[in-house]
């Protein structure tokens, strides 16, 4: 080996090294608050490792203080049960609704040309509005319709925002398969639904389950949304994480333990289809 | 039932069966919100002074006002403050790293994999984990003790210059990554035989990447650079959890402006015409900035 490839290939590792760090210390950190009780929480000399381990963070998340006899950290409102349930709830359901109206527009426009190009162009635009900006306006229309507060307006919600990821990612799917798959199945006899259902939605059974997973990361992942669309009955954990944040403010380890609760399916689901992230961040612009 | 029939049977009508579901979601769900926006951002609508259409029409007011409202001109000052200083220098660590790790180590998908984990964090998480790093007796004040020998103990989110720079470390932390993502994915796809044949020619390590690297990059580098920038101008939940825009109005960007004047003063009339403006303005840059986007199929 050279001198100089040597030299290469050790930057790597320094370089490597030094990324993991930045990226795993700050999560490494949550993840030891959360275990640690709380005179260890904001020490004032730093305590880098938990010195007495404890799950008990994360027993008020799903017990309420009654059940759990009196701690004095535990004085939290409300259980998380509720809220982690609404998430699950409201980002597959929503996840769902995406899907179905994303990947019937997506293979509307593959194959039938639906909209021309105005309509996706239209919906990828959506994409890049700040969802801010939109959210005001919706609250108002929702207050109208008595929606506010309410799973199913938020499910809806959780469909309509991704929606634009789902219809251009499916649209680089369908592209993939030949035209002349689906030329075939209609000389063979099948009706368009027929060769839409049977024939080219099980060619692109990854691609849904890649888009479904991907969809559901960004649902999950949801604050503004729901924040602004519940109130107490149909909050989601990311709202409960703030409004423990604003009750508690000292309650480091148990916002901790939830936020552990909340990182670890998104981060798990992501490493699943860490091949398909690039196709899913850019709009299916750049395969990867 | 013939009629039903022809819905699934004839092409051009099967073709507008399924884009049904998106466009009446889009007209029970969004339309009708748009439309109300046209009404009400003209109007001094405040939700606890009864219903919508009980407000009195103002005309322009709002709009006037907004041009003189310093807390929401600061807001979009600010807001491209941190897309202006953030993106650049995800873009620098991103594209440095992805360089560096895409030629041949042992251990080089594991390393990647790590990489990536802060992007697949939860936002509003990210915030909170920052939150914890930047108290005052959390580890980023240690480990600056430890570096700098002092004792090192900064009231982060109490100065309005530490409270931004920690929002956007936050932000730099958490999506680096995906610029390295996009980067790494792109380069590691680059056809190897125009670098191999600018080698034998004798060009420079350097000389080759200008020439014959980039040039193969620049669809990523635009992409990349344009998607991250106006996610960047949404940022959102990382100063809601961390610094709710204090102290005072000092870390508030346009989303956060929105958020407060909507959801804490209630001055819906005001906030919609201010909503009404950004989303005009952001629909216009969307709708160009995503050009580059379109073409690579």
């Amino acid at each position: 080996m050279k001198t100089s490839e040597r030299i290469g290939s050790l930057t790597r590792y320094i370089v490597a090294l030094g990324a993991i760090f930045f990226a795993l210390f700050p999560v490494f950190w949550m993840v030891g608050i959360s275990f640690k009780p709380p005179d260890e929480w904001i020490a004032r000399e730093i305590i880098w490792f938990p010195q007495n381990p404890t799950i008990d963070n994360y027993l008020p998340l799903f017990f309420t203080a009654e059940q759990l006899g009196l701690f004095v950290w535990t004085a939290v409102s409300q259980t998380a049960v509720k809220s982690i349930q609404n998430s699950l709830i409201a980002g597959l359901g929503g996840t769902a609704v995406a899907l179905f109206i994303g990947t019937t527009a997506a293979y509307a426009m593959s194959r039938y040309k639906a909209g021309g190009n105005f309509m996706p162009y239209l919906f990828l635009t959506f994409r890049m509005l700040p969802p801010m900006a939109i959210i005001v306006p919706l609250v108002i229309w929702f207050t109208t319709l008595n929606m506010i507060d309410n799973i199913v307006g938020l499910i809806l919600l959780y469909g309509l925002f991704p929606m634009p990821f789902v219809v251009w990612l499916m649209r680089s799917f369908f592209d993939e398969i030949p035209v002349e798959i689906d030329e075939a199945a209609l000389i063979d006899g099948c009706s368009p639904l027929q060769t839409f259902v049977q024939v080219i939605l099980p060619l692109v059974r990854a691609g849904l389950a890649v888009t479904g997973l991907f969809i559901f990361i960004l649902n999950w992942s949801d604050l503004l949304v729901a924040l602004t669309m519940t109130r107490k009955e149909a909050i989601t954990a990311t709202v409960q994480l703030g409004s423990y944040m604003a009750e508690t403010g000292q309650l480091y380890g148990v916002m901790a333990a939830l936020g552990i609760i909340l990182l670890v399916p998104p981060v798990i689901m992501g490493l699943a289809i860490q091949r398909y992230l690039v196709r899913g961040f850019t709009f299916g612009a750049i395969k990867g | 039932m013939a009629g039903l029939r022809d819905w699934i049977t004839i092409p051009d009508k099967f073709k507008n069966l399924l884009i049904m579901p998106v466009q009446l979601t889009m007209n029970i769900v969004a339309m009708p919100a748009f439309a109300l926006a046209w009404y009400v951002g003209f109007t001094n609508w405040s939700p606890a002074a009864g219903d919508w259409w009980e407000a009195n029409f103002i005309f322009f007011d709002n709009f006037i006002n907004l041009a003189g409202d310093q807390y929401f001109i600061g807001a979009i000052l600010r807001t491209l403050l941190i897309v202006g200083i953030c993106v650049p220098i995800e873009f620098a660590l991103g594209f440095l790293l992805a360089y560096v790790l895409s030629g041949d180590f042992i251990g080089k998908k594991a390393v990647i994999t790590i990489i990536l984990v802060p992007m697949m964090v939860v936002p509003a998480v990210g915030g909170y984990i920052f939150y914890l790093m930047f108290l005052e007796y959390g580890p980023v004040n240690a480990l600056l003790s430890i570096v700098t020998g002092t004792d090192f103990r900064i009231a982060w989110f109490n100065q309005p210059n530490t409270a931004l720079i920690s929002i956007m470390l936050t932000d730099i932390w958490q999506w680096t990554p995906f610029m390295f993502l996009i980067f790494i994915s792109s380069m590691l796809a680059l056809p190897q035989d125009p670098i191999n044949a600018s080698y034998v020619l004798g060009a420079s390590r350097g000389y080759t990447f200008r020439r014959v690297m980039l040039p193969m990059l620049r669809t990523p580098i635009m992409i990349a650079v344009i998607l991250r920038s106006i996610e960047a101008f949404k940022i959102f939940d990382y100063i809601y959890i961390m610094t709710k825009g204090g102290p005072g109005y000092t870390t508030q960007t346009i989303s956060m402006y929105l958020y407060e004047w909507g959801f804490k003063y209630i001055r819906f009339g005001y906030v919609t015409a201010a909503s009404l403006l950004i989303f005009i303005t952001m629909a216009i840059i969307g709708w160009y900035a995503s050009k580059p986007l379109r073409g690579v199929k």
